[in-house]
């Protein structure tokens, strides 16, 4: 870490302080939000802006990760979008009411199945 | 600065403390799931963070593999679920 730039330093810590305090945001979402929809639209934010900025200082302060780090920026960018898809999309096929909304959009266009335990 | 980073390296472990316990004491699989993918990814994060630490790079390898086993076991659980097969 000697043979870092002071600036470059700088731009390091930024990332890794803006990246977990939107992690600890996310997280918190998690565990407040009352649905299983709106969760996952927490829980998006802290693999896209957390691990995605922690990502960038990492690649910033180890000198030899660049290739490695620019990788898994990309996996994680392709796979988060999917992954909360079909979530999403499992708990609506399987029927999970939906907590406080004002309208359904897809009503009628899916078979969702009934449950016993919602 | 070293004190900076396993700060962040424990908020991260109690996000990923609490994460795991939403797995254990959810309401219905789905949330149980959601909670799975999040400990996974906040895994990911200790790992980047401890090679920051470390300043090498070997870790990052071992985030990448964590990365595809996440993806691939929450996707297919997923699919169990929305095919009424589990949970």
């Amino acid at each position: 870490m000697a043979g870092i730039h002071p600036i470059a330093q700088g731009i390091a810590i930024f990332f890794l302080i803006t990246g977990t305090l939107l992690s600890l945001i996310g997280v918190i979402g998690f565990l407040r939000l009352p649905d299983v929809y709106t969760r996952l639209h927490a829980t998006g934010k802290v693999s896209v802006f957390g691990l995605v900025f922690l990502l960038v200082a990492a690649i910033i302060l180890t000198p030899l990760g660049i290739w490695k780090g620019l990788l898994l920026i990309f996996f994680v960018l392709m796979s988060a979008p999917s992954i909360s898809h079909s979530i999403a999309s499992a708990a609506y096929k399987s029927g999970l009411p939906l907590a406080n909304a004002a309208r359904d959009d897809l009503k009628g266009k899916f078979e969702r199945h009934s449950r016993k335990n919602h | 600065m070293v004190y900076l980073f396993w700060s962040v390296l424990i908020i991260h472990l109690l996000m990923a403390f609490f994460a795991a316990w939403k797995v254990f004491n959810g309401e219905n699989g789905v949330v149980r799931l959601a909670g799975l993918d999040l400990a996974s990814t906040l895994t990911i994060s200790v790992l980047v963070i401890v090679s920051i630490i470390t300043e090498s790079s070997f870790y990052i390898d071992v985030a990448i593999a964590a990365a595809a086993l996440g993806y691939l076991s929450t996707v297919a659980l997923a699919k169990l679920i929305s095919d009424q097969k589990a949970f």
